[in-house]
């Protein structure tokens, strides 16, 4: 078990017939990770936040080791179902994050709860995908060369399981839709939700010029990019973009006025 | 192969300077810098008239050997002057400037000179950390953040924040937008293994100075090895070799202007325990291959001698570094005789000029 882990508590929650299991730390302010189409896995990112939020980061249902999950056939649905996870557990609005495959699920949910969603953090959004994308596959390096902007930094990352992995591509595979979704898009532009949406400079998955789509299509949205992170924004440089995500949940749009003090000396 | 000229507001003090570093700038004379942007004017508007394809400007601080500590205001200022030479920012110091400033300043300057604008991008020599208290350690990191974000300013279509490690912007928007498309030539300016890769990555050309010829050919062939890496092949324009030159009408004559010149003349060094902790904090390396970080002393000469000499060394030199385009730094040795400046730039012009053409 990491540190991070350690800070982090397990639960089981039910919900739309799942048994979906989450991992939770931290006060204040709720804020719910939906995960990438790896799985849930926490990082410094997550132990960050928590120092300000209480976070639900969940699995969603078919991900890790949940039982396979051969009901729900689209994002909408999936979405939906952790609508009701969210609120299962007690919260009524909250901010929501979604990560790569989690962000095109968050988007969803932020469209079917409006009024729940104070605030959408979309990291490396797989929602818009350029054409001829592909879900990353291959060993764990090249994995890791794809999400992480330089991999031989990072503590080496212990192999998935087989059994979940070929689960998940399958679910993935089945779920994560169109590269251009006609129907989601044609939604965003009433999607009035603060939304931040963050990639890495280097991202080796989804290009960044991807980011100025969603800035053109919905109404609120702000586009940031994180110097020299890969993919995996949150692992490669957590402390930079918890400060940018931290700081746009506390003020939305307001983020964008500096607080940095510059004094040197008074 | 294409010639630029290296214009650098020659001063000439009309009394000896002090010979250190900074030099007090009660020792300036008015009349002799006035003279000085008299002179760059003069100079750009002969050489275009010569065929020089560039003229190019640099960014040195408190220096009064060369009087530009603002080349973008050095390039408005020549191109309003002249009519279609191109002119190279060569360039701004990156390292120690405001990334967003610098995109918006060049993209202005785009649109003033239409299609006359080259950009190179740079750290900056280990000397002019100094002048705007530049932490050495921190100098190259910022430069490549600040390429990156100088790049993303001209070409991302809509706002952007940028949560960078040195630079942190939550709202850019660059107006005006740059007239060339995606935007004006650039070049990362810099042998070394950084400035190569950087320059790969994002298919611009190099810039690369002083050195001697096979010592820049590694940094070229590094360059062109990361090219391919990422799938592209670079133009021989996407090459720029700085170089010094000593153009005399015999090579006798360059020989002896060359031993003159080794003798001291004007020069301006730091306190040495000032000059030493600098160079222990800096590192620099060519193509990977560490080499050693200076400050101030004299740059090698490498064209020298009259025209046919110096026409087979700018063949060697095409042939060795792979350079498409030669930036030449005209020597005025000693007397600080501007006259023999022109003079070399005559006999470049008719005796050079026409024979490296098509090289």
């Amino acid at each position: 078990m990491t540190q991070v882990e350690e800070a982090f508590r397990e639960g089981h929650v039910e919900a739309d017939g799942f048994r979906i299991r989450y991992l939770t730390g931290g006060d204040g302010p709720a804020l719910v990770h939906l995960h990438g189409a790896g799985g849930l896995r926490l990082t410094p990112g997550h132990d960050l936040l928590s120092r300000q939020f209480r976070v639900i980061a969940f699995e969603m249902p078919g991900f890790g080791h949940s039982p396979e999950n051969s009901r729900t056939r689209n994002t909408p649905e999936l979405a939906a179902t952790m609508g009701e996870a969210v609120e299962k557990l007690g919260i009524g609005s909250f901010n929501l994050m979604g990560t790569s495959f989690g962000g095109k699920t968050a988007l969803w949910l932020a469209l079917q709860q409006t009024e729940r969603v104070l605030a959408l953090v979309l990291e490396a959004p797989a929602a818009i995908r350029p054409e001829g994308a592909e879900p990353p596959s291959g060993s764990p390096e090249e994995m890791a060369r794809r999400l992480y902007a330089h991999p031989e930094r990072l503590s080496p990352i212990s192999p998935p399981d087989p059994a979940v992995q070929a689960k998940t591509r399958a679910l993935v595979a089945r779920l994560r839709g169109p590269n251009r979704d006609a129907d989601l898009e044609r939604q965003l532009p009433g999607l009035a939700t603060p939304t931040l949406v963050l990639f890495g400079t280097v991202d080796r998955v989804i290009s960044p010029d991807m980011g100025h789509i969603y800035k053109e299509l919905m109404p609120n949205c702000h586009l940031v990019f994180v110097y020299d992170a890969g993919h995996a924004i949150s692992t490669d440089r957590p402390e930079a973009f918890t400060e940018v995500v931290a700081d746009f949940l506390e003020r939305h749009e307001a983020f964008v006025i500096s607080r940095t003090e510059t004094v040197i000396h008074p | 192969m294409k010639v630029s000229f290296f214009e650098t507001a020659h001063y000439h003090s009309p009394r000896r300077l002090p010979a250190e570093w900074p030099v007090p700038p009660k020792a300036y004379n008015h009349e002799a810098g006035a003279q000085s942007y008299r002179g760059m004017v003069e100079r750009v508007q002969y050489v275009e008239e010569l065929g020089f394809d560039w003229v190019s400007v640099a960014e040195h601080h408190y220096s009064p050997h060369r009087l530009t500590p603002a080349p973008i205001v050095s390039a408005a200022h020549l191109a309003a002057y002249s009519q279609k030479i191109k002119v190279a920012v060569l360039g701004p110091i990156v390292s120690q400037s405001n990334p967003v400033q610098v995109a918006e300043n060049l993209a202005m300057l785009d649109n003033l000179m239409p299609d006359r604008l080259v950009v190179g991008l740079l750290r900056g020599t280990t000397g002019e950390y100094l002048s705007y208290g530049l932490n050495p350690t921190e100098a190259r990191e910022r430069t490549t953040e600040g390429m990156e974000l100088i790049l993303k300013a001209w070409t991302e279509p809509q706002p952007f924040g940028w949560q960078g490690r040195h630079f942190h912007f939550r709202t850019v928007s660059v107006w005006p937008r740059p007239l060339q498309q995606p935007h004006p030539p650039t070049y990362a300016l810099g042998a070394s293994r950084e400035s190569c890769e950087f320059a790969a990555r994002h298919h611009l050309g190099l810039g690369i100075a002083y050195g001697p010829f096979e010592v820049m050919g590694k940094a070229t062939r590094y360059y062109r090895d990361a090219c391919a890496q990422y799938g592209w092949q670079p133009a021989s324009e996407q090459i720029i070799y700085r170089a010094n030159i000593l153009l005399t009408k015999t090579d006798e004559e360059a020989r002896g202007l060359l031993e003159a010149q080794r003798a001291p003349r004007d020069s301006f060094p730091l306190r040495a325990g000032v000059r030493e902790a600098l160079l222990q904090l800096d590192s620099r390396n060519i193509a990977g291959e560490a080499r050693a970080p200076s400050v101030g002393g004299m740059l090698p000469t490498n064209f020298f001698g009259k025209p046919d000499t110096v026409v087979e060394q700018i063949k060697r030199c095409g042939d060795e570094v792979g350079a498409g385009v030669i930036d030449l730094m005209f020597q005025v040795p000693g007397s600080c005789d501007l006259s023999f400046l022109m003079g070399s730039l005559e006999l470049f012009g008719k005796k050079v000029l026409p024979r490296i053409r098509e090289m």
